[in-house]
């Protein structure tokens, strides 16, 4: 067993209801014993998944999906239950990765690698490939506040699976960005990762990339787990249940 | 992972963080790093064509007595003030990351510490243009500079995770530094001050630093044992503070994030 959640629920208080400042905290002390209401971003979520399994989570927007993706990834502690997961074999790779504009695409490259556990000597044997993998020939120089929405994804997918299967690869919503050209690939990247014996959760409010990607599907709704099954199943399921 | 490994692996993610640091902050300037030596001098020029005169009965040699208290001042608040935001400016990334949040920190401090160190430079030049007779006491700048590190790394600690919980949190700490700079008696001397106030400003570990290094450097005088342990017991108890509350508020910390 490769990862293995277990009834977890995960509470965010509401906006608004907890001081967001020195001022409204000072505020709040005068008038104590205010119920506080809580929201529930995952409710009692338990399933496993096994090693070598291509695992798909789809969800509408705000059923908790990334919060489940952090609390494996270890990024967030959950209110109850827990999550029994090899936290350095598991890889995040989500758009927004943080690159900093202000730095050039190599410099990017050496931060965003040491950040995510690539030693020096791994960084630059797997630098050509990086950059191969991702078209930027001669855009390494270039400031990343320059590069197209396109060329940042393109880096972010190449630094993050540049190694060689890691244990546990986590996509959040990455397969369906870049042109049909580069999908394609990095499609054939993730098939080229699970044939290496990685285990991969992936995530996307997109039916069409769990099934032609996935071994078996988790339907999130509102924080709860609605089904779990064959892809095709928990799909066609999903997109009757948007429509209801 | 292996310990030696581990260790290995966060002196690169530091380095990579500082090396970050350090480009941002020359990014869009011609002179770059030379502006590292030249704002202390140049702050120094203003104050010593302002106060020098007024001062100079009681303070001999104005311009270093000055930029000694400027460059531990000036190391202290970039590192601080940098710091209160390191943590919520870097959410995306902190969410993929799995070494301690501490190391962000870590690097804000070291950025600040490669700034002192070609401050330095310039220091060591004013020495010599003022024809300050340099000694062993100079070394003096070793354990100040660890107590500064140490509780600069502390404070920043507290202030960054505080700035999650509290957002105003960064205008408060602004105004602070404002009060905390006239109690660190940076451009004036401290025989002057009414006793209540000589008080504060001895308590003051930064002055406290400021002191050791002036009686070494204009002096060529070794502090009494006191004189290093009190800033060296402020730096251990406020490094500890920041450690204990950063593992306690953890949980807390990444829910905010």
């Amino acid at each position: 067993m490769e990862i293995q959640v277990d009834r977890v629920t995960v509470e965010f208080p509401r906006a608004g209801e907890e001081p967001a400042s020195l001022k409204e905290w000072l505020v709040g002390l005068g008038r104590p014993g205010r119920r506080k209401s809580r929201f529930r971003a995952l409710d009692q979520v338990s399933f496993s998944v096994e090693r070598g399994e291509v695992l798909g989570i789809v969800g509408a927007n705000g059923s908790g999906k990334s919060t489940l993706l952090k609390v494996i990834s270890g990024a967030l502690v959950p209110t109850a239950g827990r999550v029994a997961v090899c936290r350095d074999k598991v890889r995040l790779l989500t758009l927004g990765t943080g690159f900093d504009p202000e730095l050039t695409g190599r410099e990017n490259v050496y931060l965003n690698g040491a950040l995510t556990g690539y030693t020096r000597e791994e960084l630059d044997r797997r630098f050509p490939d990086i950059v191969a993998f991702s078209e930027l020939e001669g855009f390494l120089e270039e400031k990343v506040r320059n590069y197209s929405a396109g060329m940042v994804s393109r880096l972010a997918f190449a630094i993050a699976t540049a190694r060689e299967a890691p244990g546990i690869l986590i996509l959040d919503e990455v397969l369906s960005v870049g042109d049909l050209f580069f999908r394609q690939k990095s499609e054939a990247r993730i098939r080229q990762l699970i044939h290496g014996g990685s285990t991969v959760l992936l995530v996307s409010h997109s039916p069409g990339v769990i099934r032609q990607n996935c071994t078996r599907a988790l339907w999130l709704d509102r924080g709860r787990l609605r089904l779990s099954g064959d892809p095709d199943t928990v799909c066609a399921a999903y997109e009757g249940g948007r429509d209801q | 992972m292996d310990r030696w490994e581990r260790w290995k692996q966060y002196a690169f993610v530091v380095e990579q963080l500082t090396g970050r640091e350090l480009k941002r902050k020359y990014a869009r300037s011609l002179l770059g790093v030379v502006w590292s030596l030249l704002h202390p001098l140049l702050s120094m020029g203003l104050l010593s064509l302002i106060f020098s005169h007024m001062f100079r009965r009681s303070i001999e040699n104005y311009p270093i007595y000055y930029l000694t208290g400027y460059l531990v001042w000036q190391t202290f608040t970039l590192a601080t003030s940098s710091s209160v935001t390191a943590l919520a400016d870097n959410r995306s990334l902190l969410l993929k990351v799995r070494f301690p949040l501490e190391l962000f920190l870590l690097g804000k401090n070291a950025a600040a510490f490669v700034n002192l160190g070609w401050s330095f430079l310039a220091y060591l030049v004013m020495l010599l243009a003022f024809r300050v007779p340099v000694g062993l006491p100079i070394l003096l700048w070793l354990p100040v500079g660890v107590c500064l590190f140490f509780f600069s790394l502390g404070l920043s600690l507290l202030l960054a995770a505080a700035f999650l919980f509290f957002g105003d949190i960064k205008h408060l700490y602004g105004v602070i530094l404002t009060l905390w700079m006239y109690c660190s008696a940076l451009f004036y001397p401290v025989e002057q001050l009414p006793a209540a106030m000589a008080q504060v400003v001895g308590a003051n570990p930064l002055y406290q630093m400021i002191a050791c290094l002036r009686g070494g450097v204009l002096e060529g005088r070794w502090p009494g044992p006191g004189e290093l342990l009190a800033p060296a017991l402020w730096a251990a108890a406020v490094f500890g503070a920041g450690l204990l509350a950063f593992r306690r508020l953890r949980p807390g910390i990444l829910r905010r994030l």
